[in-house]
């Protein structure tokens, strides 16, 4: 009788994740997220020019660069008191309206889709298709060769009830090899205007220092529509199916059920975003209140005191505990656990993602394209609202998003104006401070800038999507967002947690950004 | 056949016949099927990284992703590909710690040395699973900008103590061949570049004093910058957008040794410079630097290190 389960590491994410559940009756009673890496940039940007934040804090993530690239934008400008102009924050939507696409493939297809659809269907193809062939081929080859890991990186797995359904399985597997091309695609559209992805340069305050052109514009919108009919095609009908194979996933994996989302998307004059700003909890929307937000780190790999309630910019510091001490910790039962702190909204543990992208702005009314979507995919796939806080909810979610955003890129790309730079320029703001908001794929993402006489950082501070999710305990006790999912599910199989792992990667954690 | 492998077969088998497929090949044809060519086996691993540089090998077009796992490598872990997942993930790991035939280790990210609990992967810290590792295989690969000259994880103010790969092994006494690679993120043509190069030659390129493959970073970017003619004729951009050499933007391309002009980003999409941002030294030692970028009349101190 397995009392615990722990998975370490966890793959298919971003980064280095370390989670132990302890089980009674094969069911999660208590669960625990270690981020498991730290690399302290946010303090060390303290004494770097301010415009340095825009070029670094986007290597906190090589998987979503772009969010960081615009929030410390945004925080940036919040500073100087200054708006890009209408191109300026076209070309902003457009890099980080096609970086969402990417990643939202990236997700579903390279990090999700083999946790529901079987990758060994390919060993009973028998039609022409030559991707599916050569796969059929190689993995029977594999399989049996002399080779300790055949078929790797794709087999072992966890065995488990996987896709019966052998048209799907197929299908899903061809785009799961298509859509690679397709994100190498969209990444070349991000780096027309952002000159490279991952890691775009050109998102500085002030906006973009690309000027558009004809050529770049046109190759640009053809890039686009292949993408587009990939978007609504495949990806859409693989993702629809997945959730119709897998209706008990929209049960599983359910949160606290409380949502923190940023205003994103704006118009060409930086207002009336696509997805709105908010919190929902307990069922009730209310408009975003930036004062409500904490962090806690009484449970994370830090010695600064106080270690509770702390507001954004509020120290200076954060000092990493010794070898020695982290042993120690380890060893408690209430011990620090994990490199994430923990942030609080209101003292509450709020999930972002995806889901609070939807979620808040249907509550908020205020995008009718997305409110017709949301009822209409409700209907065709036969769930409500609530069913949103669940593993598949979480993947629906981001199939609104990626329809959405697709939409807004569209119209951004017909409107930009070629030959005309959408970057102002300002001197580096003295004795300042400024807040970015913006969201990554994976949630909410805030950015806080101070700056000193001479315009360089003296303080900075990044809260992001994955320290909401991922967070461990707070002073309260209170599990964080993940933790509280995993609790509450039934495991099959304790051998295979497969359960478990869906549920995770259906936040698509990214641990390099939650502990930056 | 020996006994454990006919009944590793036999637990495939069982696979194959819940995935349906059992009607269209027999186990004895599967017994019998040809044994796969042997291709070189790379193990990937993240330190203290961002996973941009594995985000940027899914990008590669030369060849395709597909084409490199199936006929190329043979990708044995990948923290990002891989479905192996925690124990079954260590499995394979500690299978390759015991291994005689070398494999080729790709490191993308640092490797904290003073904090080595800042990277922990299934109890142990990376430190570790590096000096166990590394011994084991034929070849490192320095993966990006971190793992080959130091970058991001410790850069000004960082306390980590990070290393690059080359400064680790030495550190610990390992002599193997490596290949730096940096970039932030690594340019997939690189890695593709290298593999190709030990596979089909049996040997790495030629390479600097930092490992580097001279093919790449022989030259500064400033030496095939499409704004060389500018600079010798001084005709400076004075503010983003204008036409010109950016040095007075704060361009780091006469310090920084990269192919950029060659072969830009995203398959030759674009670079930096002709997005209209200087370039920012990403594949240089010293990245990041204090200042990145200057806007027109930034009298703080820069310039005077390239002598304008």
């Amino acid at each position: 009788m397995t009392n615990q389960i722990v998975v370490d590491p966890m793959t298919r994410i971003e980064g280095h994740l370390r989670f132990v559940t302890r089980l009674e009756d094969q069911v999660v009673t208590d669960a625990h997220c270690t981020a498991d890496m730290f690399r302290g940039i946010e303090k060390a940007l303290i004494g770097h020019d301010a415009r340095v934040a825009q070029q670094v804090t986007q290597r906190v993530c090589g998987v979503c660069p772009y969010g960081h690239a615009e929030a410390a934008a945004l925080a940036l400008e919040d500073a100087m008191g200054l708006k890009p102009n209408a191109n300026g924050q076209r070309l902003r939507n457009l890099i980080v309206g096609t970086y969402h696409l990417q990643d939202y493939l990236l997700h579903f297809y390279t990090l999700c889709a083999l946790d529901f659809i079987d990758i060994t269907a390919v060993l009973g193809y028998q039609g022409r298709d030559t991707a599916l062939l050569g796969l059929r081929d190689w993995v029977t080859r594999e399989i049996a060769s002399a080779k300790v890991f055949p078929a790797s990186p794709f087999l072992p797995r966890y065995e488990a009830a996987y896709c019966r359904d052998q048209t799907l399985n197929l299908s899903a597997v061809r785009h799961y090899l298509e859509a690679l091309p397709v994100m190498a695609s969209l990444h070349r559209m991000v780096a027309l205007f952002g000159a490279k992805a991952p890691h775009p340069v050109s998102i500085e305050a002030g906006g973009v220092t690309t000027i558009p052109t004809l050529e770049n514009i046109a190759q640009f919108r053809t890039w686009l529509k292949a993408a587009a009919a990939f978007i609504r095609g495949p990806f859409q009908d693989d993702l629809v199916a997945v959730a119709q194979a897998f209706p008990g996933y929209f049960k599983e994996g359910k949160g606290h059920g409380n949502l923190l989302s940023y205003p994103f998307l704006p118009d060409a004059n930086g207002e009336h975003h696509a997805f709105a700003g908010g919190a929902t909890i307990a069922g009730q929307y209310r408009p975003l209140d930036l004062n409500r937000i904490t962090e806690d780190s009484v449970r994370s790999f830090y010695s600064d005191q106080p270690d509770r309630d702390l507001k954004p910019l509020s120290s200076r510091t954060l000092t990493p505990i010794d070898w020695n001490q982290f042993q120690a910790e380890r060893e408690k039962p209430d011990g620090k656990y994990s490199w994430s702190r923990a942030p609080r909204y209101g003292g509450e543990v709020m999930e972002v993602g995806p889901v609070a992208r939807v979620v808040n702005t249907y509550h908020a009314g205020t995008n009718p394209a997305l409110t017709a979507m949301v009822n209409q995919f409700n209907g065709a796939v036969g769930v409500t609202l609530a069913d949103y806080n669940s593993v598949m909810g979480r993947h629906l979610s981001r199939l609104i998003n990626a329809l959405l955003i697709l939409e807004r890129v569209e119209r951004d790309i017909e409107e930009l104006e070629p030959d005309r730079l959408g970057f102002v320029e300002r001197a580096v703001p003295r004795n300042a401070r400024g807040v970015g908001l913006t969201e990554a794929t994976r949630g909410a993402l805030a950015h806080w800038i101070e700056t000193d006489d001479q315009g360089y950082i003296s303080n900075y501070e990044l809260i992001v999507p994955t320290t909401w999710n991922i967070s461990p305990r707070d002073a309260s006790g209170k599990p964080g967002a993940v933790e509280r999912m995993l609790i509450g599910t039934r495991i099959a199989d304790p051998e295979n947690p497969i359960e478990l792992t869906r549920i995770v990667r259906s936040t698509d954690p990214c641990i390099a950004c939650s502990v930056h | 056949m020996n006994p454990s492998r006919r009944e590793f077969i036999q637990r495939l088998w069982q696979v194959i016949v819940a995935a349906g497929a059992s009607s269209f090949f027999s186990f004895e044809e599967l017994l019998a099927a040809p044994t796969a060519v042997n291709r070189p086996r790379v193990l990937w691993l993240h330190g203290t990284s961002c996973s941009g540089c594995s985000t940027a090998f899914l990008d590669i077009e030369q060849v395709s992703v597909v084409e490199i796992l199936t006929e190329i490598v043979d990708l044995v872990f990948h923290p990002d590909l891989s479905l192996a997942t925690g124990e079954q993930a260590v499995r394979i790991l500690d299978r390759m710690a015991s291994e005689e035939q070398g494999f080729i280790l790709v490191l993308e990210g640092g490797i904290p040395v003073t904090l080595p609990h800042a990277c922990m992967m299934a109890e142990r810290p990376m430190t570790e699973w590096v000096e166990r590792l590394a011994p084991r295989a034929g070849m490192l690969v320095a993966a990006g900008t971190c793992a080959a000259l130091g970058g991001i994880p410790r850069m000004n103010g960082t306390l980590a103590g990070s290393m690059t790969l080359l400064e680790f092994i030495r550190h610990k006494g390992i002599e193997k061949p490596l290949v730096a690679l940096p970039n932030c993120p690594m340019k997939p043509e690189h890695l593709v570049y290298t593999l190709l190069h030990q596979i089909k030659l049996g040997r790495l390129p030629e390479l600097d004093a930092l490992a580097r493959p001279l093919r790449f970073f022989k030259h500064t970017i400033h030496e095939r910058c499409i704004y060389y003619a500018d600079f010798q004729e001084r005709h400076y951009a004075e503010r983003i957008g204008d036409e010109g050499c950016l040095l007075k933007l704060g361009c780091q391309g006469p310090v920084t040794r990269n192919d950029c002009m060659r072969f830009g980003h995203n398959h030759n999409t674009n670079t930096c410079i002709r997005a209209g941002h200087p370039c920012v030294g990403c594949a240089s030692e010293r990245f990041p630097r204090q200042i990145m970028l200057h806007a027109h009349g930034d009298r703080r101190a820069i310039l005077h290190e390239f002598e304008v």
